[in-house]
């Protein structure tokens, strides 16, 4: 269960500060696939990032099964989201000087292990990448791309996968894969957190979480 | 291991970029190894460009009269011969190439001559050099150019002096000053000539007082030597003495504001290459660490890196400068280049050490802040 308790995000900059969350209290149970839709700048990036342990909240809790994320150090909270979750950017996210393979063996914390070798390369199977394991990001279509970030968030089957715009930079098809792709990893238990401002995510979504200005607008859909 | 691969394999990748990075290293380590041995170089080769000034010390007999010797330049008395060892023997001094002579105004075919003996030159123990005067064997006679030139003599000709058979081994060239009058021989010879068995006129040497702090190095020359030669009195040639310090002092100086520049100037051109790097790189480093890898390894990453590019450039510039030096070098420093200009493993191992250190600080210090910030923070920074 992930739970947040009154989190503000302030961020400060010269211009002055940006309230981009705005007293957020949600849970968000074992197992849920929950869609965040908000218009651009409504908080979605901010919020998902709270909760996957990689931007300190300016006061509230985030608690993901009773740890509470920003009580622990740095090098707690790094093992945390290696062994409990896993991320899908909009911007991929690749690193540049390694393949397809080495992308997705980087999540389990090595380039070269026989194997985890295998296992990688059974995953970028499943998700119809045979072809081009050893191919560099530069080398790929964005579609390529995303998924073979997917086949990196799930290669360490975390418990959660926090995707913020999947799709945003993906024609029809590839977004309608990914989205699949999603949904089969919360059909195998797993919880899906994805942020969105389109609609087509929300045929998959146990429940919608409307964002406006950094507060939560309804709790709508069942 | 995992980081060892992400190293080569990012090195691989972006080949343009590491080769840029060793060859700015490279650059940096040649500047450093050839300025370094100029620096080293040049000290040398002034010091021996100063010492054809000649000699600016004078150690003659107390009971000299100084009008005449002011006057002639040469002293009228003699001291004991022994007088040499003993300056020669002591350690704690400030003063090298002791020549001890003999010398007397004769006249020799009709001529007035200045006959000079030599002995060989020594240098005080430790302080082996090489001489600065003739070393004249015995039997050998150097003529002067105008006595030669007056008197129509030829090299290997044997002639007498007031009784002794000599060989003219040399008819020295014209140098402007007293020695065109002199006849030069072994001091030996000199004392069996004019029957002063065990006798020595002078004994000239040059100090190292040169950079000692003092105006008035003559005052130390005359403690040190008061003591030990009680019979002699000790002169220094001002102009001479002040010349060669001050050219010394003036080159090293020089060397020892630039050496440290360059050092300084080198390693901040290393340094900020590497912090450029890690900038360039901070997509990467959220990535990394939205993975879960901790600060420690990340850092590994980078510091990796920058000793890989700092070992490369600083074999690579240690070559090229010491073929810089080499290639150059005798050119600039004609006297001393064959023993100063040479490879140095000294100034190789230090290049070893300091350019991957440079380029390793420079490295560790954005990369530990990167690390700090929050991933989601790096991540955004594209
Ligand atoms: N690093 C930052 N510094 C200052 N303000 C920021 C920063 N990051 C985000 N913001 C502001 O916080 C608010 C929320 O940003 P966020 O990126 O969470 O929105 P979003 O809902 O993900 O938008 P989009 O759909 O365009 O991605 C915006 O007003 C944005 O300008
Ligand atoms: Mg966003």
């Amino acid at each position: 269960m992930i739970c947040l308790e009154n989190v503000v995000k302030t961020y400060r900059t010269r211009r002055g500060d940006v309230k981009a969350l705005n007293d957020i209290n949600l849970r968000i149970e074992k197992g849920e696939f929950v869609v965040i839709r908000g218009p651009s700048g409504s908080g979605k990036t901010t919020l998902l990032m709270t909760i996957a342990a990689m931007l300190h909240p300016t006061s509230g809790i985030v608690s993901v099964e009773q740890n509470n994320l920003y009580g622990m150090s740095i090098q707690a909270r790094a093992k945390f989201r290696a062994e409990n979750i896993g991320f899908v950017f909009q911007m991929f996210h690749l690193v540049p000087y390694l393949n397809v393979v080495e992308n997705v063996l980087l999540a389990g914390g090595t380039v070269t292990n026989k194997n985890k070798n295998a296992k990688a390369l059974e995953l970028i199977e499943q998700f119809g990448l045979a072809g081009r394991s050893y191919h560099k990001p530069a080398e790929l279509s964005a579609g390529e791309k995303q998924r073979t970030a997917i086949a990196r968030a799930v290669f360490n089957r975390p418990k959660i996968i926090l995707a913020d715009e999947p799709t945003g930079n993906l024609d029809a098809d590839n977004a309608a894969s990914v989205l699949g792709y999603l949904s089969e990893f919360h059909k195998a238990g797993g919880t899906v957190i994805l942020a969105t401002h389109g609609v087509e995510a929300e045929r998959f979504a146990d429940r919608t979480i409307n964002l406006r200005n950094g507060s939560v607008a309804n709790l709508d859909k069942p | 291991m995992v980081i060892l691969g992400l190293i080569f394999k990012e090195i691989r990748h972006r080949k343009i970029n590491f080769m840029l990075g060793s060859l700015a290293v490279t650059m940096a380590v040649a500047l450093f190894i050839s300025f370094f041995t100029a620096a080293k170089a040049s000290n040398r080769e002034t010091a021996r460009l100063m010492l054809s000034m000649g000699f600016n010390l004078h150690i003659i007999s107390k009971d000299t009269d100084m009008n005449e010797f002011l006057l002639t330049g040469l002293p009228d008395q003699t001291m004991p011969e022994q007088y040499l060892q003993k300056l020669a023997h002591q350690s704690e001094i400030s003063y090298n190439h002791l020549l001890a002579t003999l010398q007397k105004k004769i006249n020799w075919r009709g001529l007035d001559v200045i006959l000079t003996g030599l002995a060989p030159e020594v240098c005080p123990p430790g302080r082996k050099k090489p001489p600065m005067s003739y070393q004249i064997e015995r039997g050998n006679l150097y003529v002067g150019y105008r006595v030669a030139k007056t008197l129509g003599l030829k090299e290997t000709e044997v002639v007498q002096v007031e009784g002794k058979t000599l060989k003219v081994a040399k008819c020295l060239s014209e140098s402007g000053g007293v020695d065109d009058i002199r006849i030069q021989c072994h001091l030996r010879d000199a004392q069996d000539i004019l029957n002063l068995p065990g006798r020595i006129s002078e004994i000239r040497a040059v100090d190292c007082l040169c950079f000692a702090p003092t105006d008035d190095p003559v005052s130390i020359l005359r403690k040190e030597i008061g003591p030990l030669l009680p019979e002699a009195q000790v002169f220094h040639t001002k102009a001479i003495a002040s010349a060669r310090a001050k050219t010394r002092q003036m080159v090293r100086n020089l060397f020892a504001v630039i050496v440290p520049f360059v050092v300084i100037a080198c390693g901040v051109w290393i340094g900020i290459l590497a912090v450029m790097n890690v900038r360039d790189r901070q997509p990467e480093i959220g990535i990394m660490r939205a993975l879960g890898y901790g600060s420690g390894r990340i850092t590994l990453l980078f510091l990796g890196k920058a000793v890989i590019i700092g070992l490369l450039g600083a074999t690579i510039g240690y070559v090229v400068g010491t073929a810089l030096a080499l290639n150059f070098g005798p050119d600039i420093f004609k006297i001393t280049a064959k023993t100063m200009i040479k490879p140095e493993s000294s100034l190789l191992a230090c290049s070893l050490v300091l350019a991957p250190l440079f380029a390793a600080l420079a490295s560790f210090v954005p990369a530990m802040i990167a690390v700090t910030y929050d991933p989601a923070v790096t991540l955004r920074e594209e």
